[in-house]
């Protein structure tokens, strides 16, 4: 449906020009919501263990910021000011629920380990926040771009530090053996593996490896991206 | 600015929707998430016995895992004193939830009176025509509960693989009951008898294990977790002996 | 009573919500930048998580469970209905404390509407579920774990007040070097862990 209306005239609702893309983009770098708005921090950071975990997460939290930017900037105008609070968490959580559902239905055992995780989407920051500073003031199209942008800045980070803490941690990604001795997966002999003097580091799947993670994925990126400095 | 009338009609639309939407969805995906947990919940007691039937466990599908159930695993409840209880007994042990092993809440017996306490049996035949005896264990960790299945050789002396699970132990630390295959592997192979037919269990011992044959290693960092299992193992295989007793051919 | 003081040791110290499962870290980065503010934000979540395990504790027995008033499994309205519960509690707690306690409220002031989004506050109503707590064990689980993150953000607070006097690297200043210190923080919360969680039973 999108691309038949892109051809239309400039006043359509589902342009997708050069701020649009921006919409998109600017929070994968500039606008990042964990490394320079510092929010959503909250749920993310005990799911990064695996790889598998944070791209579910990932892709779960993507699904959230877009459809609930999009379904309150449809509302924006009828919601009532006296309940707009109540009524923004309500529309998160109907989501959260949706993807809790179909998460039990799709994979159980994903399901299984990030158990309270799920329903802290809710309270992640990031969702919040976009509704507030974004969706309430732009049209629909726009906060659904603004929301994807959003959900994939906050993904990007999850999987950066997932696949850090993974790969030295267990010595595999994905559950698959990459480093390390394969005598660990013992019904998986068949697998390839470097490096194989190499010993897990358990500190990787403790929590506080998390913050250090992050706090050097940080550190990287103000030094490289250097108008970040400074910021908070 | 609205007014009150507004706001009240406004939130009552929006709660009829939402109630609406999600019922559909949980009413529609209800069987699907039955399924998945009493699937997941035969992974688990597959685990123990992953090495006999040289498959990895986790990649199997959902009918792969019940085909399994069907032709290699003969189910069994037995109560404390070792008595095997018919499907009509232990519907009315559990309040008609059950009437077989594999529905049996163990979370709910260990709330139980020790004496009115379900033991679930699996009986599994490996393709080699090698019989295991698989038996279900629970116990506290450090946070919250722990379980495992434990896979005995037809002698009922000899483990033959373990599986682990937890509800909230720490990743890294006493999660590894769970994700670490090479302590699990330590306990293939040790025996829960001694020579002289007194029960020994396995003990997890914190400083390295001495004896070869009823001791395995603990984890570091994960003493109570550990001592956790340890103490599980000890009641939860007691609890079979008086089963194992009237089967044992000797 | 020894379960309870066991659940208050434990949800505080050893599973601290903001140290081990990084619950509240919005709130808790944004607001650690002294340790007058911390410390009046810390005191709201205790206040908050203390009310609101409670009142979902009743929620989810009587209404939500297949035991309860409607008689079915409505589980899956779970996370609306704690939700709706959290923020209507914070604004009626907002309301009260302004009506009886001006100085209090002038204190807790702009942090109380903060709260709703306090993951700690939603994430320890989810776990008192998963953890089957009944209704005492719930309060003691409630003011534990609001104590252990009252108790992590003043300490991150006193900490980066004294960092603001040290050599730190440009890009790290701020931000990134709070991530450090907080991390720093759980392994020294992770000595704790050797506490017995069943010295008082």
């Amino acid at each position: 449906m999108a691309e038949v209306k892109v051809a239309e005239p400039k006043e359509s609702i589902f342009t997708f020009g050069k701020a649009e893309r921006k919409l998109v983009t600017d929070p994968l770098n500039d606008n990042n919501p964990i490394t320079v708005q510092v929010l959503g921090i909250c749920s993310a950071l005990a799911v990064t263990t695996l790889l598998n975990k944070a791209i579910v997460m990932a892709i779960a939290v993507t699904f959230v910021t877009a459809f609930s930017n999009l379904f309150t900037s449809m509302l924006r105008t009828g919601i009532p000011k006296q309940v707009r609070m109540i009524v923004q968490l309500v529309i998160i959580a109907t989501l959260v629920t949706i993807v809790e559902l179909t998460l039990k239905a799709v994979n159980y055992p994903i399901y299984k380990e990030l158990s309270v995780f799920i329903g802290l989407i809710i309270t992640n920051c990031i969702v919040m926040g976009r509704l507030e500073a974004y969706a309430m003031a732009n049209n629909p199209w726009k906060s659904f771009l603004d929301g994807i942008g959003n959900g994939l800045g906050y993904g990007i980070i999850l999987i950066i530090v997932a696949a850090i803490r993974e790969l030295f941690g267990k010595g595999s990604l994905l559950d698959f053996k990459i480093i390390g001795p394969t005598a660990d997966y013992v019904l998986n002999t068949s697998e390839i593996s470097w490096l194989g003097w190499y010993a897990n580091n358990n500190l990787m799947v403790l929590f506080p490896s998390a913050m250090f993670v992050i706090g050097i994925v940080i550190w990287v990126h103000r030094a490289w991206n250097k108008k970040l400095v400074d910021i908070s | 600015m609205h007014n009150t009338n507004y706001i009240i009609r406004f939130v009552l639309i929006m709660t009829v929707i939402v109630a609406f939407v999600l019922s559909m969805m949980y009413t529609g995906l209800k069987s699907v998430h039955q399924t998945n947990e009493a699937v997941y919940n035969k992974k688990a007691i597959l685990s123990a016995v992953a090495a006999q039937l040289g498959k990895n466990i986790s990649k199997l599908s959902n009918a792969e895992v019940e085909n399994i159930f069907n032709t290699q695993i003969e189910q069994k409840v037995l109560d404390m004193s070792g008595n095997e209880l018919t499907p009509e007994q232990i519907k009315s042990a559990t309040g008609g939830v059950a009437s077989t092993a594999d529905k049996i809440d163990m979370g709910k017996e260990m709330k139980k009176p020790e004496a009115d306490r379900l033991l679930p049996l699996y009986i599994f035949k490996a393709s080699d025509g090698k019989v295991y005896n698989i038996i279900s264990v629970r116990g506290k960790g450090l946070w919250d509960e722990i379980w495992g299945n434990v896979a005995l050789e037809s002698d009922w002396k000899t483990i033959a693989g373990v599986s682990f699970d937890h509800k909230g132990e720490t990743p890294g630390l006493g999660a590894e009951i769970k994700d670490n295959p090479t302590w699990v592997s330590q306990f293939t192979g040790k025996k829960i008898y001694a020579d002289d037919g007194s029960f020994t269990s396995v003990r997890i011992i914190k400083s390295g294990a001495k004896d070869p044959v009823h001791e395995v290693d603990g984890i570091s960092g994960a003493t109570i977790t550990a001592n956790g299992v340890d103490e599980m193992l000890e009641r939860g295989l007691k609890y079979y002996e008086p089963y194992i007793m009237k089967n044992k051919k000797s | 009573m020894g379960d309870l003081i066991n659940i208050f040791i434990k949800s505080a110290f050893i599973e601290n919500l903001a140290l081990s499962y990084f619950l509240g870290m919005c709130s808790y980065l944004a607001v650690s930048k002294s340790v007058k503010t911390a410390f009046g934000l810390g005191l709201a979540v205790i206040f908050v998580l203390g009310i609101t395990m409670p009142m979902n504790w009743i929620i989810n027995t009587y209404l939500l469970s297949e035991g309860g008033l409607f008689g079915m499994d409505l589980t899956f309205l779970r996370f609306i209905l704690f939700i709706a519960v959290i923020a209507s509690m914070v604004q009626l707690v907002e309301m009260v404390v302004e009506k009886f306690s001006p100085e209090l409220y002038s204190a807790l002031g702009i942090f109380l509407p903060l709260i709703t989004v306090n993951c700690a506050i939603l994430g320890g109503s989810l776990f008192m579920v998963s953890k089957e707590y009944n209704f005492s064990q719930s309060v003691a689980f409630g003011l534990g774990g609001g104590f252990g993150w009252f108790l992590a953000i003043v300490a991150i607070a006193a900490i980066r007040e004294k960092m603001k006097y040290s050599a730190v690297p440009a890009p790290l200043r701020g931000l990134g070097m709070a991530f450090l210190l907080t991390g720093l923080m759980g392994m020294a919360f992770m000595g704790l862990m050797g506490i017995d969680p069943a010295a008082f039973n």
